[in-house]
């Protein structure tokens, strides 16, 4: 094993290895355990804002595995709205988030009694 | 300031004609915050210069263009540099034959033409990535606080400053901004050193927040409500969830119970007898588990509000701690 030099970005040397062995494989099992995805579903719910039109129907069940891009497309198609038709999301009023965090990780973090808040509009409200 | 490097080879397939194909790669050494976007304009002017004759040029548009790491994984626009190259480092932890993390460029392979926009998702504009980078920190204000009110308090001018230091890489731009909205550590309240002297000397406004009652700790870290903080796995998912300051029983919350609470497989609790099979880095560092969850937020998270711990696998004969 060779000991780290001193301006190398080397893990010390106490981290590096002699052969794979068995502790990656137990470790890619392990891991294998975090990669199943979440076929659960959560429930979201569609408010909106300002001149948005309100929907028949506000609350759905979404597949937390899902990310927030199909979200956006399945209200999209909700609305009957095309592709180019101006269309904001934000979370509990408050920010818009990344199209690829998870409806799972939203929920988890921002749900509110229940379900996550998903607010939209028209209009860019709170950027 | 951490600087990483990257190499970034051209597809030769999609350079135009009479292309100069034996300067298809470049060397950039980029700053961990900052963003692909950002990297383009330089990039571009390096092809115009040597690479791309007059004609050529001419037809080359940047809104096509795309990254992606040697192993094929498209590589995202919102994303920071820092982070783009610690899941590199971690996605290399799975590998059996891959040689452990000493310092390498990071190789990126630029796309001109086709990008595969259902998977982007954002456009590679640099605005596009500086309301995708707001978006972030907007997120990491309400996850802390229940509320943006620290980042809808700043003036345009102040928030424009935020990007406009990323983009400048410019520390101190950056700071002046970020002070006011990212929690100060308190030292009587952890054991964790304070963050550099230049982030305390800025002024704070008036809490924002309704229920802090005003007591010396309102902006500290241990008083936040939640640690914006996300766990990276190898090649993916990216898990988020809530991770108060301070545990039920009034102790601090530290990596380790974090890391053993969420991914218990990979980092068994200490009375288990059982070794850890994976490690933390966060900002390229190994990550020490007594840190505190609190103190990360504080003074490890990125230029956009959120700490990026990212787990990689050991291997026989490597230990974490």
């Amino acid at each position: 094993m060779a000991s780290p030099e001193p301006h190398s970005r080397a893990l010390p040397s106490a981290w590096t290895y002699s052969d794979g062995g068995n502790i990656l494989q137990e470790a890619q099992e392990a891991l294998e355990n975090y990669k199943k995805k979440d076929g659960n579903k959560v429930v979201v719910r569609f408010k909106a804002v300002g001149n948005a039109p309100i929907m028949k129907q506000n609350f759905y069940k979404i597949t937390a595995s899902n990310r927030f891009q199909a979200v956006i497309q399945f209200l999209r198609k909700e609305l009957g709205w095309k592709q180019g038709d101006p269309l904001f999301t934000y979370i509990n009023l408050a920010f818009s988030p990344a199209p690829d965090d998870t409806v799972a990780n939203l929920f988890k973090s921002f749900s509110t009694e229940g379900h996550l808040i998903v607010n939209y509009s028209t209009t860019a409200a709170w950027g | 300031m951490v600087e990483g490097s990257s190499e970034d080879e051209e597809d030769g397939d999609e350079l135009p004609a009479n292309s100069d194909r034996g300067l298809e790669c470049y060397y950039i050494q980029a700053p961990r915050v900052s963003y692909l976007p950002l990297l383009v304009p330089e990039i571009k002017r390096y092809l115009h210069d040597v690479v791309f004759d007059e004609a050529a040029a001419r037809l080359i548009k940047e809104e096509d263009w795309w990254f992606e790491s040697e192993e094929g994984n498209l590589l995202k626009w919102h994303w920071p540099i820092g982070l783009i190259y610690d899941n590199h480092t971690i996605s290399q932890s799975t590998r059996p034959n891959a040689v452990p993390s000493v310092f390498t460029p990071l190789r990126l392979i630029l796309h001109l033409v086709s990008p595969p926009t259902e998977k982007l998702l954002l456009s590679p504009s640099a605005d596009a990535c500086k309301q995708a980078f707001m978006g972030q920190l907007k997120e990491a204000d309400f996850i802390r606080w229940g509320n943006t009110k620290r980042m809808t308090g700043l003036r345009k001018a102040e928030q424009d400053g935020l990007w406009e230091g990323i983009k400048e890489h410019n520390f101190d731009e950056y700071w002046r901004v970020a002070s006011k909205i990212t929690p100060t550590t308190v030292p009587t309240r952890s054991n964790s050193p304070p963050p550099p002297p230049s982030t305390s000397l800025h002024t704070r406004p008036p809490s924002a927040d309704p229920g802090s009652g005003g007591g010396p700790d309102r902006d500290g870290a241990a008083s936040v409500r939640n640690v914006p903080v996300r766990i990276y796995l190898p090649d993916g998912p990216v898990l988020q969830d809530l991770v108060p300051p301070v545990l039920d029983d009034g102790s601090m919350h530290t990596l380790a119970a974090f890391l053993t609470a969420r991914l218990p497989l990979l980092f068994p609790a200490p009375d288990s007898g059982k070794a850890n099979l994976a490690y933390a880095i966060v900002q390229g560092v190994p990550a020490p588990p007594e840190a505190e969850m609190a103190w990360l937020g504080a003074c490890m998270a990125g230029a956009d509000g959120w700490v990026n711990v990212c787990v990689g696998l050991l291997r026989e004969g490597a230990r974490y701690p």
